[in-house]
């Protein structure tokens, strides 16, 4: 079954055509990826299902709901959640605190609840504090969960991206380059992380890469993007062979 | 696993235990009768200047943006309130009835104000509500400073022009007189009233900062496009913020007034805005103990040069601005803050022999 449904999307920032009649279909359950050389619009892509940008043409279904055009807020609590290339954590907060925000859409209790310390308060807190240490266990961040998060190191940040937009219960997951900067050993952590996230949460992962150990390792399906437009899609193992995709990404 | 969340309350409690104890302090000192007049005259403002700089540093230490106007905030509390004292001071003779509801009238008028400029202005990014507010901050004071309003048995008369233009009945009474402002407002403010209000103050900040909604607050101060990511709507965040600031503000400006007997809008000037914001500079940009300190220290040491009568008045000016300089260096410089925090611990480690903090599970 279908979850993500993109059809003919398309972008122009002044002459310039970063994305064009870009088509994709994510089905519930997947892990796909989303490749293609630098600047052929991989994170515009992503800008535009999250509503960063609002696409010039084309259409976005998630679940059968348009969420063309739609404001970040809505989309995300449409049930898309994603993480940046480069790292946006709140790095004046706690590890658990990042993630008890991405709780607040889901934990409600009014401001004045909050300030007055009603019983309502201690219950909601204590079952975000539950809930935010849940999400923190796969990736094994649950024993830094007082530290800040700008003093966390580079891959355990990349890993709190992932937990706070979990936090959010999203149907589809993106993933900007989640191994970018890892090294070897990191990169096979994740691919592993992102397996049992997949399997916990019961999410759709879409994920942007450049690393094809990671891309050959997890993801089922691909597709690969050129100078904005779709050049090929399909199984992975396929895709990787292509011979276009060769010699447009992966050099001869 | 126990989860060490406690800093938060710990934090908050010892702010909570400072204020008691320096008002107990400074109750046995009054006693004492030792306490010089000046002393005394400055107790109410100790707290109007601490509650208006703790409530600031809402805005721009937790919140992260700029605002200039906490004078004018003050300034819609002051009036407010006192045209309520003085229309109702000979019906409800009760002051624990009548402060109280001054107070309010106070805080939610300023908070109105407080959302009404918050909604065009919090939706841009940028430096646009230190624009705004500065500007509004200067047209509530001239407004006022300009403001006749009388009231009689027919009702509130308002002019913009003079005196004789409300063309008030012979039984009416004069509320406001422009420039000269209002007259006979109740001495209602005490210092006891202000630390009940100062301690409601952190209070209502700490419960507001450390729950749901600050969280959310202090992320988009962190990183404004991630907390949209994760479907926070920043506008409201950002008004609640601003609007409770501008409450806060305007219950100090209700107990501000409440301690004059004549009131002018010439005193929340931008010079006061700024004196407030300095405070909160200095005590520590998102340390709402630190504004409270800062406000207190520095509005009794120009006062208390002054008074010394040695020759050390003459260069009282240049004292205070050599202390706002060190205390700059002190509160903005990692290593010296470092450094004094080692040996505050080193400090700690000799006097509490047990090298496990005891923590207990509150939250």
């Amino acid at each position: 079954m279908a979850l993500l449904e993109v059809k003919k999307l398309g972008i122009s920032f002044g002459g310039l055509r970063a994305v064009d009649e870009f088509s994709m279909t994510i089905n519930k359950g997947d892990l796909y990826g989303l490749i293609g050389p630098n600047g052929a619009g991989k994170t515009t892509i992503f800008n535009l299902l999250t509503g960063v940008y609002k696409p010039t043409d084309g259409s976005i279904t998630l679940d059968g709901v348009n969420l063309t055009g739609k404001s970040t807020i809505e989309i995300n609590k449409a049930g898309i959640a994603r993480t940046f290339q480069n790292i946006r954590l709140f790095s004046n907060l706690s590890v658990l605190e990042n993630v008890k925000v991405g709780l607040t859409n889901h934990y409600k209790y009014s401001a004045l609840t909050g300030v007055l310390r009603l019983p309502k308060y201690f219950r909601m807190e204590k079952e975000m504090n539950e809930r935010a240490l849940e999400l923190l266990k796969p990736f094994d961040l649950q024993d830094d969960a007082t530290t800040l998060a700008s003093n966390l190191p580079y891959g355990k940040q990349r890993k709190l991206e992932i937990a706070r937009a979990l936090a959010t219960q999203p149907k589809l997951l993106l993933l900007d380059e989640p191994a970018a900067g890892m090294n070897p050993k990191e990169t096979a952590g994740l691919m592993e992380t992102i397996l049992t996230v997949r399997e916990q949460f019961g999410v759709t992962v879409l994920l942007i890469e450049h690393d094809m150990s990671l891309v050959s390792g997890i993801c089922e399906k691909l597709s690969v993007l050129n100078f904005g437009q779709l050049l090929c899609e399909g199984k992975t193992s396929e895709v990787l062979s292509n011979p276009e995709v060769i010699k447009a990404y992966l050099g001869e | 696993m126990k989860l060490k969340i406690k800093p938060h309350t710990r934090k908050s409690f010892l702010t909570y235990a400072l204020v008691i104890a320096a008002f107990t302090a400074t109750q046995i000192y009054i006693s004492s009768g030792s306490a010089s007049n000046m002393f005394q005259g400055l107790l109410v403002p100790f707290c109007v200047y601490s509650i208006a700089a703790a409530s600031l540093n809402l805005t721009v230490g937790i919140l992260g943006e700029l605002s200039l106007g906490q004078a004018g905030f003050m300034c819609i509390g002051a009036y407010s309130s006192a045209i309520f004292s003085v229309v109702t001071k000979d019906t409800i003779t009760n002051v624990w009835i009548r402060f109280p509801i001054a107070l309010l009238i106070g805080g939610i008028f300023a908070a109105i104000f407080g959302v009404l400029i918050g909604i065009p202005v919090l939706r841009l990014r940028g430096d646009y509500l230190a624009i705004v507010t500065l500007a509004f901050g200067e047209i509530i004071k001239n407004v006022f400073a300009a403001l006749y309003v009388g009231y009689d048995s027919k009702g509130l008369h308002f002019s913009m022009t003079s005196q004789g233009d409300l063309g008030l009945e012979p039984d009416g009474t004069m509320l406001i007189k422009g420039a000269l402002g209002i007259s006979g407002t109740p001495k209602d403010s005490t210092f006891v009233i202000g630390f009940v209000l100062l301690l409601l103050t952190l209070i209502i900040l700490y419960n507001f900062i450390y729950s749901r909604t600050g969280r959310a607050v202090m992320s988009i101060r962190d990183n404004r496009i991630a907390a949209e990511s994760v479907g926070l709507n920043i506008t409201k965040y950002k008004l609640i913020t601003f609007g409770l600031t501008a409450f806060l503000a305007g219950i100090s400006g209700a107990l501000f007034s409440h301690n004059l007997s004549i009131l002018q809008a010439s005193k929340f000037d931008y010079n006061l805005s700024i004196l407030i914001l300095v405070f909160v500079v200095l005590g520590g940009i998102g340390s709402i103990r630190g504004s409270v300190i800062a406000a207190i220290v520095l509005t009794y040491l120009p006062e208390a040069l002054r008074k010394t009568g040695s020759s050390l008045t003459n260069y009282r000016m240049l004292i205070y601005s050599v202390i706002l300089i060190v205390m700059m260096i002190f509160t903005s410089n990692a290593k010296i803050r470092g450094f004094f925090s080692a040996q505050f611990m080193k400090l700690k480690r000799l006097v509490i022999k047990d090298k496990t903090p005891a923590v207990k599970e509150a939250e």
